[in-house]
């Protein structure tokens, strides 16, 4: 038996370590909405100085690393809230402050917003954490599913990095 | 209050069903401080199911029997030990005795510590020293014994801690712990980043409401029933998730996890709106529900 047995995860962005993981715990690898388990993994943005971001550069970090992941979550939890039914969201994404301005304001918004959807859905028995990490490997792959899984049912609203330098 | 029927509250598996394979310790000594009871004995016991045989120390062995009776109960070797971790002799002798039974310690939980409510203004020197103490000073020692005894005999180990959810928030009407448990939990990073290049992970949990038959609210009249509407999860927390929360950091599945303070506390520390309860000062709940006169 896997921490994921019988639930159906959707994982959005590119983690091949969090996708091997949830499977390797019985996860059902979706791809609509309606699912148990969200997943959304941000690409990562380049790190340029403050004054070099163009604004365009600037909006697409806090659309990928932000505004599309608060939509999403807006959107499953609107799916889980219609089927009465709990489910688990786990963010991730680079740490707050390893690269550029854009990923400082979108970090931080982020891990704020995972404080807040954390427990304004905690009624609905929806989870949200959030991992900020340099790591792209087993234990990330690992952390995000046992996060997404029943065993965290009493984490929610938690940020957290793997290594030392997230 | 109930919580009502139509919100959904997320449970974990039962105990029986524990997040790792039965050997996921096999061959590992585990010491637990303060692992003879409440919050302490779940880690143990937490070890226990993933076939660690354990060490539990408490500041009373009496207290440390009971809870190594209870582990033992689980399967697996248990050892008792007294010590008191604000003693360094102790704890090396604490060690020495460990290692002597059961086999060299690579796992240790830093659990001991003391907490009960009560009014800054009226913590003596003597409270107010024990509650650090212990908690800060333990976790130091107990961690820095760990890690030479780790590091002189070339292998690695992990640690997990047990901190609080209030630590970023402060805890008016119990400071002393307010203060140690912060210790504890800022102290993770920096023990972390000493003992990587040793390949010693040293991690916390920023644990809510775990109510057991020693804890405050496990005392409460009336039981915990009443507080679980408090909580934004629905309810106070199960103690063997907390300990398998804690076991879990020590394992090979999150090799690479350290430096970390993950917070289990279902919310409870984030509550917050722009109405609240009007505020009362500590001082004025003190004969309260929650009054510690």
């Amino acid at each position: 038996m896997g921490w994921l047995t019988g639930k159906t995860a959707r994982l959005a962005g590119d983690s091949p370590a969090i996708a091997a993981a949830l499977e390797a715990q019985g996860a059902e690898l979706v791809d609509q909405a309606d699912c148990d388990v969200l997943i959304h993994v941000a690409p990562q943005p380049r790190d340029v100085p403050a004054h070099k971001l163009t604004h365009d550069q600037w909006r697409a970090t806090l659309d990928a690393g932000l505004d599309q992941r608060f939509l999403l979550a807006q959107d499953f939890a609107a799916h889980r809230r219609a089927a009465r039914r709990g489910g688990a969201i786990v963010f991730v994404g680079a740490p707050e402050q390893a690269l550029g301005a854009d990923q400082a304001a979108a970090g931080g918004a982020l891990g704020n917003l995972t404080k807040t959807l954390g427990v304004e859905w905690a009624r609905d028995g929806i989870r949200v954490n959030t991992v900020q990490t340099h790591d792209r490997g087993e234990t990330l792959g690992n952390l995000v599913a046992y996060l997404a899984s029943d065993y965290a049912a009493y984490v929610t609203g938690a940020v957290m990095g793997v290594g030392l330098d997230d | 209050m109930l919580v009502p029927a139509h919100h959904i509250v997320a449970l974990p598996p039962p105990f029986e069903e524990p997040p790792y394979p039965a050997d996921v310790f096999a061959g590992q000594t585990a010491l637990v401080t303060g692992g003879g009871s409440g919050m302490g004995l779940a880690m143990a016991r937490a070890f226990a199911q993933g076939g660690a045989r354990v060490a539990v120390m408490g500041r009373s062995l009496e207290k440390a029997e009971d809870g190594a009776h209870q582990i033992g109960a689980l399967g697996g070797q248990v050892h008792a030990m007294s010590c008191d971790v604000r003693l360094p002799e102790q704890i090396s002798a604490a060690f020495d005795e460990a290692e002597r039974v059961l086999g060299a310690v690579s796992l240790l939980a830093n659990n001991a510590g003391a907490n009960f409510p009560i009014l800054a203004q009226d913590i003596s020197a003597n409270a107010w020293n024990a509650v650090t103490r212990i908690a800060i000073d333990g976790t130091f020692l107990c961690s820095a014994e760990f890690a030479r005894r780790r590091i002189a005999a070339g292998q690695g180990g992990a640690i997990v801690i047990n901190s609080a959810q209030y630590i970023w928030t402060g805890f008016p009407g119990d400071a002393h712990s307010a203060a140690a448990k912060t210790a504890q939990a800022t102290m993770t990073r920096k023990l972390a980043r000493d003992w990587a290049p040793h390949g010693i992970r040293v991690n916390a949990i920023a644990a809510g409401f775990f109510p057991h038959a020693t804890s405050t609210a496990g005392r409460r009249e009336g039981g915990t029933e009443a507080l679980q509407n408090m909580i934004p999860a629905g309810r106070t927390g199960s103690i063997y998730e907390f300990g398998w929360l804690s076991a879990m950091t020590c394992t090979d599945l999150l090799g690479g996890l350290t430096g970390q303070v993950i917070l289990q506390d279902g919310g409870e520390s984030l509550r917050r709106s722009l109405m609240m309860p009007d505020y009362i000062p500590p001082r004025e709940r003190a004969e309260g529900p929650w009054g510690w006169r």
